[in-house]
């Protein structure tokens, strides 16, 4: 590979410096997401002024739209890292690949569940064919096709290998099936739903935003690693270090 | 507070909402570190399984 | 055609996936009858208004077809990966993104073009105006073929394991709502007498896109799933 790729990255690549550098970095990254969402909600809660329009419904902006945003950016760092495990067969970014695909379907869900919970006051409907809903919808099925398809096969590595190449099929439909939504919504004459348009946000909305945004970006780096972790112990259970590890936290029970 | 709490009048939704968000990436946070746990016990178990058949006799 | 060229290797395999298909005659019948009968649930279910089931016929024969094209994709490597022969397949000097084509397409001709013989049938059944007909023809004659290339990637990523149906199902739905779109689309535009011609032109740039790219796609599925 390049040279000037640093020679950290390459040792991140081995299990046992991942599973320790993990280890350092998550409770951080968990302190600052929780700190930084505290101070979101504070902000958003109770500072920002309730809108002229919406009333006080509009604060699920701060949980959805970060989700929103989280759901697709998860769904591109999995695609990057199962496109790098594929080619370069670095086995770390096949876990990190299968282990984004949970969270990015958590983010998934909470997004159309506080999608609906805004509309039903906002449309006066739980649910409508809107282009950003359905292909949010369509998104959640890759997620749960890419998990299914990961745990399906008995062999975890192959698994990993073969749900990796459909999400980087899924990578190429996304924008497909969000054109062809738009496509079908203007065919069908459907109500084109805008609430938030490109238009001004009070800055005292917008930093609450902001930060949530900050806070669910830690927050998915503090669960990756978490659950990289947790897959390391189980995909390499027959290496020495992880068997020291199993002796060294066994002091709860002797 | 109570006026906080009402939400004008929207309560139901908002509050609905920010519950699923912190129910649901409370378990996403938990489920990876029981998983790590139940691993390493059943890691454990198996070695202790295969330290038992190295030294049979020795009841370890 | 000299023995063992890549062409002879095409028609053999071509001729070799046909027989087979004739042999079990009843399994090509299943798809069709399967798709009969869920279009004779529909009036039942909605009961017989002329008015309604013809606003609902294109929509309810593409879907129909689609699941149909679904249930048997299933069987596209199954008795190649029992038998062994698949493995053969991919040791072979040939390219394998060809050989993948070549099958797919006697796949296709087995599975999928019976049902659009049909569905004109069960599209008048379901009392589609006759004008609207060419329109579903043209649109099963491109959207079937593509769901066919999309579904044998699938297909190849689940060759390697065991319980595969509902996940295929899984799999398929967000590749398969653009055509379904394109495709009902077209219907429905014929339906209102719009010119239909433009989604029908779409769907025949996404099959001639999935004729080069989906072979090479399914190779590559098939070797990291059969990577054992």
């Amino acid at each position: 590979m390049a040279n000037w790729v640093p020679l950290w990255l390459h040792k991140l690549g081995s299990p046992p410096i991942f599973y320790r550098f993990a280890g350092v970095v998550r409770p951080w990254a968990l302190a600052l997401a929780i700190l930084a969402a505290l101070a979101a909600l504070y902000g958003g809660l109770v500072l920002a002024p309730a809108d002229y329009q919406q009333g006080d419904a509009y604060r699920i902006i701060f949980i959805h739209v970060p989700s929103a945003w989280m759901s697709l950016f998860i769904y591109g760092a999995m695609a990057v890292a199962a496109f790098v495990g594929l080619v370069w067969r670095i086995k770390i970014a096949e876990v990190v690949a299968m282990e984004s695909a949970p969270i990015g379907a958590a983010f998934t869900f909470i997004t159309l569940v506080t999608g609906s919970l805004w509309g039903k006051p906002m449309w006066g409907t739980w649910w409508t064919w809107d282009a950003r809903l359905t292909s949010e919808l369509v998104l959640l099925f890759l997620y749960l096709g890419v998990i299914g398809l990961y745990h399906s096969f008995e062999d975890r590595r192959q698994g990993a290998r073969a749900a990796s190449f459909l999400a980087l099929i899924g990578i190429v439909n996304v924008p497909i099936v969000h054109f062809s939504v738009n496509w079908w919504n203007t065919l069908h004459q459907g109500s084109t739903v805008r609430i938030l348009g490109p238009s001004h946000i009070e800055m005292s909305m917008l930093w609450p935003l902001l930060t949530m945004m900050l806070a669910t970006k830690l927050y998915y780096i503090a669960s990756l690693f978490a659950r990289v972790r947790a897959d390391l112990i189980a995909t390499e259970s027959g290496k020495d270090w992880v068997r020291a590890i199993a002796l060294a936290e066994n002091g709860d029970r002797p | 507070m109570s006026q906080f709490f009402a939400m004008g009048g929207y309560a139901f939704y908002v509050w609905v909402s920010f519950a699923v968000f912190f129910i649901v990436l409370l378990v996403d946070a938990l489920a990876p570190l029981v998983r790590r746990r139940r691993n390493l016990r059943e890691l454990r178990a198996r070695m202790a399984r295969s330290d038992a058949r190295r030294r049979p006799g020795s009841n370890a | 055609m000299t023995p063992g060229s890549t062409s002879a290797a095409c028609a053999a395999l071509f001729r070799r996936d046909l027989t087979l298909a004739w042999r079990r005659r009843g399994d090509i019948a299943m798809p069709v009858l399967y798709a009969v009968i869920v279009t004779t649930l529909f009036p039942f279910a909605l009961g017989p208004e002329a008015a309604l089931l013809a606003r609902i016929s294109g929509g309810v024969v593409l879907v129909t077809v689609l699941l149909a094209i679904l249930l048997a994709l299933d069987s596209l490597f199954r008795s190649d990966i029992d038998d062994g022969s698949l493995e053969q397949l991919m040791l072979a000097p040939q390219p394998l993104a060809l050989l993948l084509g070549v099958k797919i397409l006697a796949h296709w001709l087995t599975a999928a073009a019976p049902l659009i013989v049909v569905a004109p049938v069960l599209a008048s059944m379901l009392r589609m105006p006759a004008n609207v007909i060419p329109a579903l023809i043209a649109a099963l004659v491109l959207a079937t073929p593509l769901l066919s290339l999309l579904g044998a990637v699938l297909v190849a990523l689940t060759a390697g394991t065991r319980r595969s149906g509902m996940l295929l199902a899984l799999m398929l739905l967000p590749l398969c709502v653009p055509v379904v779109i394109f495709a009902a689309g077209a219907v429905a535009a014929a339906q209102e007498g719009l010119p239909w011609v433009a989604p029908i032109a779409w769907l025949g740039a996404a099959l001639a896109l999935a004729l080069v790219l989906a072979p090479m796609a399914c190779a590559a599925a098939l070797r990291i799933a059969m990577d054992a």
